[in-house]
């Protein structure tokens, strides 16, 4: 099937929203920085709200969505209801921030909200997982959505973190890095998938990813650009370039890389006898 | 019941009047397909080739992932077994596409909602068959309730011989439609198929297009 853009952008703004609002429900549970709360979780909104906005681009009829309540184990039942979720805990962190709630309060409801928010950046991908399509009959897809997510949450993070110590930024270049690590991992272990997939056809394969057609995409996109550049700017020393621009910089990387590896799962995304 | 097609590979000649008349019958629009005859071959090194023309439509499957994904219901299957789309409850999010193993759905631009075969409901329903069954000459293609052991689609399955009876590759979506095909004719080829002179450029291995 064809690139699916307004999909891609879905579940990459999704992520993004996921994995910063996770990132500042950590930063609640263990008191890191009060000055990120409020401009956090608007970032959050505004993330998944563009992903939102980005979903319904892809609908035919998005006035009959309301028809997705009447089948609650479909995967877009399963999406559209943890976004209201995760959305509704947000709003409740912003309510409770602006009527000075308690401490405790504040973690409460960021640790509620960090559930659905996993689930969902999770969920975006698990959709995809389906026999008639051999290429996205893995559980590493899902993984690889909840991969970006932590990256795209840790830089984010790192960009709206206000007056960050020293220890924190080493944690939080650190827990990047291992992230991005593990990332790379998981796309070596979607090349396998792909190699071990059934119905096995040129249009699909790891060759075809490596060497052929999608390399470009591969390496450029997803390795070099998502992978390879924000660890470098994770390597960086601070004097060298400012934190922010740097970090803005890999939350683009990561971004570009995260849509990449979308674009390459729905172009591979041939299904087992295509007639038509 | 279960309503469904058999195809009879040896019989079919390739003159894609089932193509047409579908096209015509549903008015299908342009470049887009509910049932296209596929060329598979040549195969073999010469003098020995052999060559077939595969029938496709929707397989009518017993597991239908297609039902199983649709967020509305508007994917379904009816009582009679055909699965079927309610364009008035469809959303247009193309999932049942993606869940369909062959491609066998399509996206109607102008309706924004996906569509499929749908085995000629509305002929059935004055007591006619599908338009690619009326209109096959070599009488390839036999309609029916596959369940019913006295109904002429079960009879022919009888009289091929299960040695000579083959379905598509089955990815746990079991396909009800069944292809007869004798070995004296041609050996059925389990791969996916190579256009030999149609959309060579796109013939199932550079990946699927929703919409021709």
């Amino acid at each position: 099937m064809g690139s699916e853009w307004s999909l891609v952008f879905f579940t990459s703004f999704v992520d993004l929203g996921c994995g910063l609002f996770v990132a500042l429900a950590i930063n609640e549970w263990f008191s890191i920085n009060p000055q990120v709360r409020w401009r956090g979780a608007i970032a959050v909104l505004v993330a998944l709200a563009l992903g939102g906005f980005s979903s319904v681009l892809h609908l035919g009829h998005p006035e009959r969505i309301f028809g997705a309540l009447s089948h609650p184990t479909s995967g877009i039942f399963i999406e559209s209801s943890m976004i209201a979720i995760t959305g509704m805990c947000v709003l409740a962190y912003l309510f409770a921030l602006s009527r000075n709630a308690t401490h405790q309060n504040l973690k409460l409801i960021t640790f509620i909200g960090a559930i659905p928010a996993v689930i969902l950046a999770f969920a975006v991908g698990d959709s995809y997982v389906m026999a008639s399509r051999p290429a996205w009959d893995t559980l590493v897809l899902p993984f690889a959505y909840l991969g970006s997510a932590a990256v795209l949450g840790c830089f984010a993070y790192r960009i709206l973190v206000v007056s960050p110590s020293e220890h924190l930024v080493t944690r939080l270049k650190l827990l990047t890095q291992g992230l991005l690590i593990l990332q790379a991992i998981l796309m070596a272990a979607y090349l396998v998938a792909l190699s071990n997939a059934p119905y096995s056809d040129a249009s699909r394969s790891a060759t075809q990813v490596l060497m052929g057609g999608f390399s470009a995409l591969f390496w450029g996109g997803i390795v070099i650009i998502g992978l390879l550049v924000p660890f470098g700017l994770t390597t960086l020393k601070k004097e060298s370039v400012a934190p922010v621009m740097s970090a803005t910089l890999g939350l683009v990387c990561v971004f570009i890389g995260a849509a990449a590896f979308r674009v390459l799962m729905f172009n591979v995304g041939t299904t087992v006898w295509q007639f038509f | 019941m279960k309503n469904t097609m058999v195809i009879d590979l040896d019989r079919c000649i390739g003159c894609y009047s089932c193509e047409i008349a579908c096209k015509m019958e549903n008015d299908v629009a342009l470049g887009v397909y509910y049932n296209k005859v596929l060329t598979i071959g040549p195969t073999g090194t010469f003098p020995d080739i052999e060559q077939y023309f595969l029938p496709t439509i929707c397989q009518q499957c017993y597991d239908a992932p297609c039902v199983g994904v649709c967020p509305t219901g508007a994917a379904y299957k009816a009582a009679d077994g055909t699965v079927l789309v309610n364009k008035e409850i469809c959303i247009g999010c193309k999932y049942c596409m993606m869940a369909c193993p062959y491609g066998a759905r399509s996206f109607n631009e102008a309706q924004k909602v996906v569509e499929k075969c749908t085995l000629c409901g509305h002929l059935q329903a004055i007591g006619e068959k599908p338009a690619c069954v009326k209109v096959c000459c070599s009488k390839a293609r036999t309609f029916g309730d596959i369940d019913d052991p006295n109904s002429d689609i079960s009879k022919v399955l009888r009289e091929a011989g299960s040695d000579n009876i083959h379905t598509l590759p089955d990815s746990g979506n079991h396909p009800s439609v069944k292809y007869i095909l004798h070995r004296k004719t041609a050996a059925w080829q389990a791969t996916p198929p190579k256009e030999t002179w149609r959309n060579s450029n796109q013939s199932g291995r550079k990946g699927d297009k929703q919409h021709g």
